[in-house]
């Protein structure tokens, strides 16, 4: 099997790590002989029809910063231009999320369906803005589109529900899918701290990014939700008709309340028939939904199975290329038995 | 059958003073149990199960409770009363805590308000429980957020 990967950044050469570490792996369980026929990132493309060697690509990028340089292969061929004129079976989305316009990872995966390639993703951004039309694009170019890296990093949750809980009917889904906020609370919590203090802590520490702002205010967690609300419940919204409130006003004052009352606070993505939202709830500090740190944890409330919970890391380079490695078998096998 | 959960308030004496009335017009009593831990805030749930009676004697067992301040949550599968904990953060009181907490028992009763206020001029935390009936909580969630708006309250709800 042969893929492109599109961005070689943390998540790119997250997936070129599994890669390379699953590699006899994949090819002893399943037969696959996985190769990475091209990998893009802002410099340009490096190309081998016969596969390339994902530790000098690795190696190259952790050097020199572009995998143009990688020996004898660097192109300056556009993302855009590879994807249409390298053959391959699929390509792995994993730019930078932009959840204001999706861009450019919704051309990108618009290109590769046109060109007749599958899709792996684990971009937000066009899924959350876009949904109806990239999966109607898909099916009009009859391509397998998998995304589940997209929403809970390594924790099982749109697969989950479309196959192993199949037949069932998903009435409500409610997570806590943003593990910078989570990490936060649970600090402002537990060492009564305030917010400013646990943010500037969690930035030294890599847990949230310079420009907090997507995680804090809620944002992300909208766009995973919306992502959930449209492929596991077959809604057709974005991220506007989400009512967003984020954890800024949160202080430790407000979390002892909550435990006095027996609750703690998180920032809980929920729908429902009724219900969009992402806001701070109190939950029953007995709750399974009460996870701590940066985990993630998602509940699947169903007509049969009642109610199912996941709990996962929600990121983290090789995490989530856990769940871009598994969409890749599943589009194996799929094409395989064609 | 029918079953009545319901909400008694943990002092000697209040089991009998429920099960005495319903008994007392005629209902057989069936069982009741324990349905759980004690509610945090000193309430006990028990379920009592009575035999088919009609509506109207089931409402009046009904009315008869609820005037003696026994919470009825909920009758064979409805749900009638719920109650639900709300965290508020903002100037909670500076923004009229009266005039906040009679716009909210409109639609239920708050009972149990805690305060918390750390500096005059920060920002202040309240918890409330509020008692409601099940189908009044959608005019009570528009209610809060009409409060939300106009105070700049944060309301952390449990539901």
């Amino acid at each position: 099997m042969k893929i492109i990967l599109v961005g070689f950044g943390v998540i790119g050469k997250g997936v070129a790590k599994v890669i390379e570490s699953k590699k006899e792996y994949l090819k002893s369980k399943y037969g696959m002989d996985l190769k990475v026929v091209a990998i893009c990132d802002r410099s340009g493309s490096a190309i081998d029809e016969n596969g390339l060697d994902l530790k000098t690509a690795l190696k190259i990028k952790e050097e020199t910063g572009k995998i143009i340089n990688y020996p004898e292969k660097g192109t300056n061929l556009s993302i855009i231009e590879t994807i249409r004129s390298i053959d391959a079976d699929a390509i792995v989305e994993a730019t930078p999320t932009n959840i204001e316009t999706g861009e450019p990872a919704k051309t990108h995966i618009i290109e590769a369906f046109k060109s007749g390639k599958h899709v792996i993703t684990a971009n937000k951004g066009p899924l959350a803005l876009y949904f109806k039309e990239l999966m109607d694009c898909a099916t009009k170019h009859d391509r397998i589109f998998r995304y589940e890296a997209s929403v809970g990093g390594a924790m099982p949750i749109i697969n989950l529900a479309r196959d192993t809980l199949a037949g069932n009917e998903i009435k409500e889904i409610k997570g806590i899918l943003n593990g910078t906020t989570n990490y936060i609370l649970t600090k402002m919590e537990k060492e009564k701290l305030d917010f400013d203090t646990v943010l500037k802590e969690a930035q030294e520490l890599g847990i949230a990014e310079t420009n907090p702002h997507q995680d804090i205010s809620g944002l992300d967690t909208a766009a995973k939700i919306v992502i959930l609300a449209n492929s596991i419940m077959n809604k057709n919204v974005s991220i506007k008709d989400v009512k967003v409130e984020g954890i800024t006003r949160i202080t430790p004052e407000a979390l002892t309340m909550a435990n006095k009352s027996g609750y703690t606070i998180k920032l809980i993505g929920e729908v429902n028939k009724n219900k969009l939202e992402v806001s701070p709830k109190l939950i029953p500090i007995d709750d399974p939904m009460n996870v701590k740190g940066s985990l993630n944890v998602a509940m699947l409330n169903t007509d049969l199975a009642k109610e199912v919970v996941v709990v996962g890391r929600g990121a983290g380079d090789i995490e989530t290329s856990s769940a871009i490695l598994s969409d890749i078998i599943s589009v194996y096998l799929r094409i395989k038995n064609e | 059958m029918i079953t009545l959960d319901l909400e008694l308030k943990d002092v000697p004496g209040e089991l009998i003073r429920a099960l005495t009335p319903i008994s007392n017009m005629g209902v057989n009593i069936f069982s009741v149990i324990h349905l759980r831990e004690k509610k945090t805030d000193g309430r006990v749930p028990v379920r009592v199960v009575i035999n088919d009676i009609d509506n109207e004697l089931l409402t009046n067992v009904i009315n008869k409770l609820e005037e003696m301040d026994i919470v009825i949550t909920k009758v064979n599968e409805t749900i009638r009363k719920t109650d639900i904990d709300i965290v508020v953060v903002g100037h909670v009181v500076d923004t009229d805590v009266r005039d906040t907490i009679d716009r909210l028992n409109k639609y239920g009763i708050v009972v149990d308000l805690d305060l918390s206020m750390p500096d005059p001029f920060k920002e202040s935390s309240a918890r409330m429980k509020v008692i409601i009936e099940t189908d009044k909580l959608k005019d009570f969630c528009n209610e809060l957020d009409k409060i939300s708006k106009e105070k700049n309250l944060l309301f952390i709800k449990s539901f």
